[in-house]
């Protein structure tokens, strides 16, 4: 079971680099339904998580149902209504995003070694990937230059901060009342983003955040 | 029942959203009566929260449901007034996300789970950019924009905090619910490096929404470009809902002994603060922007005060009362400001005094307010600051704060001074009506009030909400 959540994790890892390399919109999509699948199936496969209840399984459908199919529904959606041009345009270009990606791990790697964490169940593995992916989605954020794309970087974000939740809690912790309330805003989140996006591509036949900088002092 | 304090605006808030206009306008001013009435109620302890799982009447949540809910019901009818007279797209809209934002305020003001407490921050930041983009101008969109993105992943580093604090829970072999009360009772023995982590993540998480520089980025965007009532809101009132959590969290520190950690953190961040808003001041273009820079100023001086704890702590939370008081006033005069002259530059305002001579009372008394004259709150409350600074000796702290004030009244004094007095050429496009000047009046009149008379149980209230930090009147 350990290696299947390994197996796992290091997916997550590899989507995390594929993100960032990623030059096509529908592909970077793509991308990010796999890694929402596989982060909200990972907590199944760890160990400290192992006596699954009733309860928790309806969690991680909602879970499913929200990361891997209503989310990139809307994100697919508001690919075709803005009609943008499929290419990413990045800031950072792609093989200096995957190099800062690899740094990112080997950074992370670096980071939990000196946490000296007390990890259920021993997953170092488990708090890299999540530091990485909190980060890429950071990266992401910053280095490309769609409005879409920085919505993207942000899932990924939150990517992260669900596996650190996962990481760090114990069952005992976690309310699903609480995660429900957690995923419910993530969506309603990406939908007010994805109304946002549509109004930015309306209004400036776009959806590039360069546009975006008529405010400043 | 003390959650009906934000099921009553849920409820009418999509009445709001679906009814025409005019029956909104009505909703909207009923629901905030409605919502008065049960503040008062949760302060006189007849309702309670019957979900204490996750709610509680904290005083510091008392304190800022009760500035929330008088801020509103003046906003409300300014609201009023101001729809009759701008021409709003979508105003149902508009009115319903103002009554869905009093909602997730309250829920913030109320939450004692900490999760609860994240979930309702963050649905305030999603229900509120509706109303910073009601005009769909360009301008509109890049604030909104820069709001919900910055303001999310501040509040997502928040819940890593909060991920942090559960963290030290574990570590510690601490079995007790995910509540600020009840881990405030158990706080010595929570491991210290994890709530140190949790709690920097949490000041810059809820920080940003706060304002504090320098994750301020979002605010003078937003509050400029928002419609009056909704900075009048923004600044009044949602400012507090994050500060409250930054203000648990610091409690649950100093009940864990780490008080002088978390207390320097917050007088670093509200030094910047206050530092960064008397840089973009002086030369600032647009009347909103500065206003809103005086409220990262002032955000900047209540994070100060609890930092540097004893009297300061009772400083800081009238200046939070006062400040939401003067703002919402202040901001409410600039929607008739920008009624009559049609712009939100400096340049293109002038004469206030002739042409908006009632406007210009209430701008100017409320920019002395804020600035710290007599007989306005903020004068006192500035006032037990420096007291308590100087009795714990921070001298450096001390001089940064008060240049920084004197340079921030200088800078504003000049823009206040140019928009009253200057020349101007043009003709007024809206006159003043009543309803839109009473409620700015109303709101400068109760902050001078409680400069001279304080209600026992107010006092009372922040007395033991500051207790728990170790704060009081003679510290």
């Amino acid at each position: 079971m350990i290696n299947l959540a390994d197996a796992l994790l290091a997916f997550v890892l590899l989507s995390v680099l594929l993100s960032l390399s990623s030059n096509r919109m529908m592909g970077l999509v793509n991308i990010m339904t796999l890694q929402g699948i596989v982060v909200s199936l990972v907590p199944l496969f760890l160990e400290h998580h192992q006596d699954i209840e009733t309860s928790s399984l309806l969690m991680l459908q909602i879970m499913l149902l929200v990361k891997g199919m209503l989310i990139p529904g809307m994100l697919y959606m508001a690919i075709k209504k803005v009609s943008m041009r499929r290419e990413v345009e990045p800031i950072i270009g792609y093989h200096a995003s995957l190099f800062a990606g690899l740094v990112m791990i080997i950074a992370s790697a670096f980071i939990t070694d000196r946490l000296h964490l007390n990890l259920p169940g021993n997953h170092a593995l488990l708090m890299i990937t999540a530091i990485t992916t909190l980060a890429a989605g950071l990266f992401l954020m910053m280095a490309r230059r769609k409005a879409i794309t920085q919505v993207i970087g942000y899932l990924m974000m939150e990517n992260g901060i669900y596996l650190i939740g996962t990481a760090l809690a114990k069952e005992t912790h976690t309310m699903y009342v609480v995660e429900f309330g957690v995923l419910l805003d993530l969506l309603v989140g990406i939908m007010v983003m994805g109304i946002v996006i549509n109004n930015i591509s309306r209004t400036f036949d776009d959806v590039d955040t360069s546009h975006l900088a008529q405010l400043k002092d | 029942m003390l959650e009906l304090v934000f099921l009553i605006p849920i409820f009418t808030g999509i009445m709001a959203a679906f009814l025409p206009a005019k029956l909104g306008r009505g909703i909207l001013v009923i629901s905030a009566l409605l919502h008065l009435q049960m503040t008062v109620l949760g302060w006189m302890q007849i309702a309670k929260p019957s979900m204490d799982k996750y709610f509680s009447a904290t005083p510091e949540g008392l304190l800022v449901l009760l500035v929330t809910s008088v801020v509103f019901l003046l906003i409300s009818i300014y609201s009023v007034g101001y729809m009759q007279e701008s021409e709003t797209p979508k105003e149902p809209l508009f009115l319903g996300c103002m009554l869905f934002f009093l909602a997730t305020m309250s829920m913030v003001a109320l939450s004692d789970h900490i999760i609860v407490l994240w979930v309702a921050v963050e649905a305030t930041t999603l229900v509120s950019a509706p109303l910073i983009f009601l005009h769909r101008t360009k301008e509109a969109l890049e604030a909104t924009w820069k709001y919900v993105l910055i303001c999310s992943v501040g509040i997502a580093l928040a819940l890593l905090g909060s991920f942090f604090i559960t963290l030290s829970m574990d570590l510690g072999g601490v079995h007790v619910p995910l509540r600020f009360s009840s881990l405030i009772e158990v706080a010595a023995q929570l491991d210290p490096i994890w709530l140190k982590a949790g709690f920097i993540f949490i000041v810059i998480g809820y920080g940003t929404k706060m304002g504090l520089a320098p994750m301020h980025t979002w605010l003078p965007d937003a509050h400029s470009e928002a419609p009056s009532p909704a900075s009048a809101l923004l600044s009044g009132a949602l400012l507090n809902c994050a500060f409250l959590g930054i203000y648990k969290a610091h409690s649950l520190l100093y009940a864990a002994n780490l008080g002088s950690y978390s207390s320097n953190i917050l007088i670093i961040f509200g030094l910047i603060s206050m530092v960064i808003a008397a840089i973009f001041i002086v030369n600032q273009t647009g009347y909103k922007r500065m206003l809103a820079y005086s409220s990262i100023e002032n955000m900047g001086i209540i994070a100060f005060g609890i930092g540097i704890g004893g009297i300061a702590t009772y400083g800081a939370f009238l200046h939070l009362i006062h400040h939401s008081l003067i703002k919402s006033s202040l901001f409410l005069s600039t929607g008739n400001i920008l009624l009559g002259y049609g712009s939100k530059l400096i340049n293109k305002t002038g004469n206030m005094a002739r042409l908006l001579p009632k406007t210009f009372i209430a701008y100017f008394a409320g920019f002395a307010g804020i600035s710290g004259f007599p007989p306005f709150g903020i004068f006192i409350s500035e006032l037990l600051i420096i007291f308590g600074a100087f009795k714990s000796g921070r001298h450096v702290s001390i001089i940064i704060f008060i240049l920084c004030l004197a340079v921030i009244f200088a800078g504003g004094a000049r823009i206040v001074m140019r928009m009253s007095f200057k020349e101007h050429d043009g003709e007024i496009l809206v006159k003043e009506k009543m309803l839109r000047l009473f409620p700015s009046y109303a709101l400068l009149l109760t902050s001078g009030v409680l400069c001279i008379w304080m209600p026992d149980s107010l006092y009372q209230t922040i007395i033991s909400a500051i207790s728990t930090i170790g704060g009081g009147i003679n510290g």
